[in-house]
């Protein structure tokens, strides 16, 4: 099926050039575009804070950091990673492909897509004042809670800790309004013929997601405000002494924290159900089964926040409940995964990049889920809950289970929204070196956890001397690799081998029968059913 | 001027508001306020 624009000179189709396109941009392509943009510059501000940690846990003892600093790194490492680079760089991906994908030619409500968009630049300032700020005169404390920022040392902290309310709070605004524009647009704006359960996953992992951002995000806006509260205005919410419980703080936080990595995860999974697919030229196994499998893991993942809570001395009843709650989430999580394998089964497969981070992302990410299920455990959790045990996991589910489908996904995409195919033999040096970096740095943590070396410490005992040694090399090699992905991506869009419409032999969907680059403006007029269905 | 489109952008905005006005019910029960509706109807049940 071929793709003709029809360039009619309407008054609101004359485009503006310049800092005008990008900031006043209700297009929803370039709104996708600046959401990437800033991820990238996130994904390295947050990598470089990383690699400052693991340079200090070289070696045991206190190098190049002091101990406040080191909590700050800690801290502001987590916040820019999960808000600043991945929920931004899965919404740029949202906002480039839903409309291209249900055949829409826009998002439902363009002009809040800017603004959910350019709220952005200004939380993430918020954010890295909130790092600097205790550097200068009369700045206070510097942050040392970690991401949970749990009372009371929360109410303690000095002023740093209300630029990050602050930043969070208009991170939630922005994550709710793009949630509302995704679901609006989903819903709302498909092309006649396509139905809810003909949607391209993508789309569904997203609404799932979005539905997700909702319930969640205004809990730890709540939240956050009552420490603001507690802090200046002689609330006692969290406090002791005044009638209040610092555990309601905790409750708060995981209930937002805990579907929290589901939105990190989902929409890398969506990406993965559509690059599975394309190498392996077979339909997704079992599309209704993950749709399913996708809302069970939103539903259940909503009521078993407390596995994070398991040593705060919860009741017999209260702890089994959380536990069986957090294992049952496996089964469904398994069936995506069984999914995957599925479809690859006795498929035509090649490995172009894309396809290598799908692989490698199913069988770390996998033994990320399994380290979960150990966590579950009560009984073992009270051994390894805030050991570096919870790191290897964590980072195990959030890297391959996000930041890899990421990566993956802007492979794939690349051709398209460029026009030009990205470097195949540079993107795979890539694709080892990153992978290889990943696994020598977050490994060896496994072993330091269960053999007791606590999370968030400066300092370790010399007997966990090799091991932070290995990982720290890990973190250099896992952090340098990433400047090739930055050349191999400008160099994709500064030219290459032209890319069809197609791009990827085994590609289907509305998104690869628009021109590589798009027009921008795309679905003007809907696709017809037959055009969805093929 | 009940052209389609307007619908369309009608039915969005409507859409848009619902959900909006949900977050924000989900913002205000985040505050423990009903701790103690609990406590005052607990004690009423008595
Ligand atoms: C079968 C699946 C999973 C199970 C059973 C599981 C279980 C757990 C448990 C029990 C903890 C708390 C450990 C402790 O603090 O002592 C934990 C921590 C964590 N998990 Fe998972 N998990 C699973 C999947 C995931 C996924 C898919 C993600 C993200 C994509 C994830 C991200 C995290 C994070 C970020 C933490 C640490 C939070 C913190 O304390 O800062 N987990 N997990
Ligand atoms: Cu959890």
């Amino acid at each position: 099926m071929s793709y003709t624009t029809t360039m009619n000179d309407d008054a609101h189709h004359h485009n503006p050039t310049g800092w005008r396109r990008w900031l006043f941009s209700t297009n929803h392509k370039d709104i996708g575009t600046l959401y990437l943009l800033f991820a990238l510059t996130m994904l390295f501000m947050g990598g470089a804070s990383a690699m400052l940690i693991r340079a200090e846990l070289f070696q045991p003892g206190i190098q190049l950091l002091d101990p406040d600093l080191y909590n700050n790194l800690v801290t502001n490492h987590a916040l820019l990673m999960i808000f600043g680079a991945v929920m931004p760089a899965a919404a740029g991906l949202a906002n480039w492909m839903i409309p291209l994908m249900i055949g829409a030619p826009d998002m439902a409500l363009p002009r809040m897509n800017n603004l959910s968009f350019w709220i952005l630049p200004a939380a993430g300032t918020m954010l890295i004042l909130s790092f600097v700020v205790p550097f200068f005169p009369g700045g206070g404390s510097q942050i040392n809670t970690g991401w949970t920022l749990y009372p009371p040392l929360s109410v303690q902290v000095g002023m740093s800790m209300d630029f990050l309310i602050f930043a969070i709070h208009l991170l939630g605004i922005s994550s709710v309004l793009a949630s509302i524009n995704i679901i609006v647009t989903l819903l709302n704006m498909r092309a006649p013929g396509m139905t809810m359960m003909k949607m391209p996953m993508f789309c569904w992992t997203w609404l799932v997601t979005a539905f997700l951002l909702i319930l969640v995000v205004p809990v730890l806006a709540g939240g956050v405000t009552m420490l603001l509260f507690d802090r200046h205005f002689g609330t006692s919410f969290f406090d002791a002494a005044g009638g209040g419980d610092p555990v309601l703080f905790q409750h708060l936080f995981w209930f937002f924290g805990h579907p929290e990595v589901y939105v990190l995860l989902l929409p890398s999974i969506g990406v993965l159900s559509h690059i599975i697919p394309t190498f392996s030229r077979k339909p997704l196994f079992g599309y209704k089964s993950m749709v399913g499998a996708m809302i069970a893991v939103a539903t259940i993942g909503m009521v078993v926040w407390a596995h994070h809570q398991y040593t705060i001395g919860m009741s017999l009843g209260a702890v089994s409940y959380f536990m069986i709650g957090t294992i049952i989430i496996s089964i469904p999580v398994g069936l995506m995964i069984f999914n995957f394998i599925a479809t690859m089964w006795r498929g035509a497969m090649t490995f172009e990049t894309p396809m290598l981070f799908a692989v490698a992302i199913i069988m770390m990410f996998t033994f990320g889920g399994l380290s979960g299920v150990m966590l579950a455990v009560v009984p073992a959790d009270m051994q390894y809950h805030d050991s570096m045990f919870v790191v290897a996991h964590f980072h195990y589910v959030l890297m391959p289970g996000a930041v890899f489908g990421l990566f993956a996904g802007v492979f794939y995409w690349l051709p398209k929204w460029t026009g030009h195919m990205y470097d195949e033999r540079l993107a795979k040096i890539f694709f080892w070196i990153n992978v290889t970096g990943f696994n020598i740095t977050f490994f060896p943590q496994h072993f330091l956890g269960l053999a007791g070396m606590p999370r968030r410490i400066i300092d370790y005992n010399v007997m966990f001397t090799e091991f932070n040694a290995i990982s720290s090399i890990g973190a250099m090699i896992f952090g340098f690799s990433h400047l090739l992905l930055l050349y191999i991506i400008i160099k994709t869009i500064r030219g290459g081998e032209k890319a069809t419409a197609q791009v990827w032999e085994g590609a289907k969907g509305l998104e690869w029968q628009v021109p590589s680059p798009p027009p921008f403006h795309t679905w003007e007029t809907p696709p017809s059913i037959k055009q969805v269905q093929s | 001027m009940n052209s389609p489109e307007d619908e369309l952008k009608r039915k969005n905005i409507r859409l848009a508001w619902i959900l909006g006005a949900f977050a924000l019910i989900v913002l205000i029960t985040a505050f423990p306020f009903w701790q103690n509706i609990f406590k005052v109807l607990g004690s009423a049940v008595k």
